[in-house]
């Protein structure tokens, strides 16, 4: 009963842990914990430092990133790359992303840089891209290549590569806010602002506190934000349940079989008790409460294991998968309905047969006639 | 045989056949079995192998149901029960000692004597006092709380005698209780069951097949070919 339910609860929680590990990459290199947006029909937030100095008064908010997105195309001896391509204050997304931290080879751009590039491992290829044939064909550090945005040619030293394991950001590439403001023709304006806050305080509270200083653009909390990983996640939470339901129709199977045969083995026993003159119903729950009381040390035992040493156990040591290191997740919703249904197969697998078999004669019972 | 009521029948059968049906074939167990038992007759049915003597016991023993016939215990025409007041009856008034003791092995051996008691409603210290009096009276006073698997054939065998006896019983049927004993604890067992036929005036009905078991018996009832000899 013990191994069953690890083995329902144990997949279950890999996926978990898998949907727990998208969107920390997703807040950690993407979009931070909100992000605010220009007000609908609107292509850019306006005054863009303004609002950051006043969101950053908060003591709840740890910093914020006011970028420039445009789409462009990236090429390098021949091969292009159409990709979003991000103005960034290099100092600001340091305090929202860990951006800085993911590079392969190179240097995140600085604040003086001008000219220069960092592109996801997507866009540059090798340090294994999953989309190899879609990149540039391994560019390196050092090489230069033209940036085409919005009809505008610029040549761009390579500085850094980076891969954050989030498909989206890897897929991008990255230039001093000052040269995409060149590029585009703007000053002191943003497409969105990032803003990570402080762990103490959820999403949806931080908005509010936002919204509350009087911001008129849109304040969407990374939940919003993702739509991708949403349909990531659902297809997760789909296949979850998928093989949940799998593996509790062979737990149901095998536990219903374990405890018909361990009862069929008792036939004597039974036969004896009712000759004895036990009431039939007494005989039958007595086996129920045995197989109930089986089942609960089993199931809390399981339980025990996976909350007490298997889950700590994998954020300690979390297992290397591809989007990177995940923990097992337990859900505690999901770990009681598994329980209920394993005490429902034990009460079912001994019910059946403990009723059945008390219904037959003493003479079929205790000498098998 | 001295008895208080000498011509008090505790059983009466009227007629008992048993018929079973093995595939097409009919095997006639039981032909006609009519006879009475006194209260505290200490009985042995016998007969060779395939005589009927264990079906007439079950017959007696309520614990199987006559082809036609009927039984009679303490005047009361078993006949007309149903499996369920069958059930309270064998509870309240009958007890079994099987060949192969039939205790549960999940239980010590005080639980398993106190088990039917339980059954019938008895408190917990009611269960207790009379579960360890009649361990004490078979001899297993240092046993209470042993289980079967740690006890030799022959204490197993006292322990069922125990269950057995504990509720009181007006009649205790017992189907080749020393089958899977020695001589020597086969002697005990018989020596148990005539103490309590003797001082408690206990109703006896044993099935057995050693002719040396008949020194032990009020009457022998000898069955042949289903029929009385």
């Amino acid at each position: 009963m013990t191994l069953i339910f690890l083995q329902i609860v144990l997949f279950s929680s890999i996926l978990g842990g898998v949907t727990v590990q998208f969107n920390k990459l997703m807040v950690d290199y993407q979009t931070g914990n909100l992000v605010i947006e220009p007000v609908e029909k609107e292509k850019y937030i306006e005054n863009a430092a303004s609002l950051q100095k006043k969101i950053e008064g908060l003591p709840e908010i740890v910093g914020s990133s006011a970028r420039l997105r445009s789409s462009g195309v990236i090429s390098y001896q021949g091969k292009e790359v159409g990709t979003f391509i991000y103005g960034i204050d290099p100092g600001d997304e340091s305090q929202v992303t860990h951006l800085e931290s993911a590079m392969l080879s190179g240097e995140f751009i600085s604040r003086p840089d001008r000219g220069e590039i960092i592109l996801g491992r997507e866009v540059s290829g090798g340090y294994g891209a999953l989309m190899e044939s879609k990149s540039l064909g391994g560019v390196e550090v050092g090489d230069t290549v033209n940036v085409k945005i919005e009809g505008i040619n610029r040549e761009f030293r390579v500085k850094g590569i980076y891969s954050t394991l989030y498909s989206s950001t890897d897929s991008s590439a990255y230039i001093n806010k000052a040269d995409m403001e060149e590029i585009l023709g703007v000053k002191g304006q943003a497409n969105e602002i990032a803003v990570k806050t402080t762990s103490d305080i959820s999403e949806e509270d931080a908005r509010m506190k936002l919204l509350s200083l009087g911001t008129k653009e849109e304040v969407r909390t990374w939940h919003e934000f993702a739509g991708m990983l949403k349909t990531i996640e659902s297809t997760l939470t789909m296949l979850r349940n998928v093989f949940s339901v799998i593996g509790l129709l062979i737990a149901f199977v095998i536990i219903f079989v374990v405890i018909y045969v361990n009862i069929v083995n008792k036939k004597r026993q039974i036969g004896v008790q009712k000759a004895i003159g036990i009431d039939q119903r007494i005989i039958v729950t007595s086996f129920v409460i045995q197989a109930v009381f089986y089942a609960l040390i089993g199931i809390t035992l399981g339980y025990l294991i996976m909350h007490c040493v298997i889950s700590p156990y994998t954020v300690v040591h979390p297992f290397q998968i591809a989007v990177g290191p995940i923990s097992l997740i337990l859900d505690n919703f999901e770990a009681f309905s598994r329980a209920v249904l394993l005490f429902l197969a034990a009460v079912i697998g001994s019910f059946i047969p403990a009723y059945t078999l008390s219904k037959k004669s003493l003479l079929e019972l205790i000498w098998g006639k | 045989m001295e008895n208080n009521a000498e011509n008090d029948a505790i059983i009466e059968t009227k007629d008992v056949t048993r018929t079973f049906w093995m595939g097409e074939v009919e095997v006639r167990a039981l032909r006609g079995v009519s006879l009475k038992i006194k209260r505290g007759e200490f009985v042995a049915i016998m007969g060779s192998s395939g005589s009927g003597k264990s079906t007439f016991l079950n017959q007696l023993g309520l614990l199987d149901i006559p082809t036609s016939g009927a039984v009679i215990i303490d005047s009361v025409d078993t006949s007309k029960m149903s499996e369920k007041e069958k059930g309270n009856f064998r509870l309240h008034n009958l007890g079994y000692v099987f060949q192969d003791y039939a205790l549960l092995p999940e239980l010590s051996a005080i639980e398993n004597v106190y088990l039917p008691l339980m059954m019938q409603g008895k408190s917990k210290e009611e269960c207790q006092n009379a579960a360890s009096a009649v361990l004490i009276a078979v001899g297993l006073e240092d046993r209470l709380n042993q289980f079967p698997s740690k006890m030799s054939g022959g204490q197993q065998q006292r322990v069922s005698i125990a269950r057995a006896l504990a509720h009181k019983p007006r009649v205790l049927f017992a189907d080749e209780p020393c089958a899977n004993l020695d001589s020597v604890a086969s002697k005990q067992i018989l020596e148990l069951f005539k103490k309590f036929n003797e001082t408690e005036e206990q109703t006896i009905v044993m099935v057995t097949h050693e002719d040396w078991h008949m020194k032990y018996v009020d009457r022998v009832i000898r069955l042949k070919d289903g029929v009385l000899e």
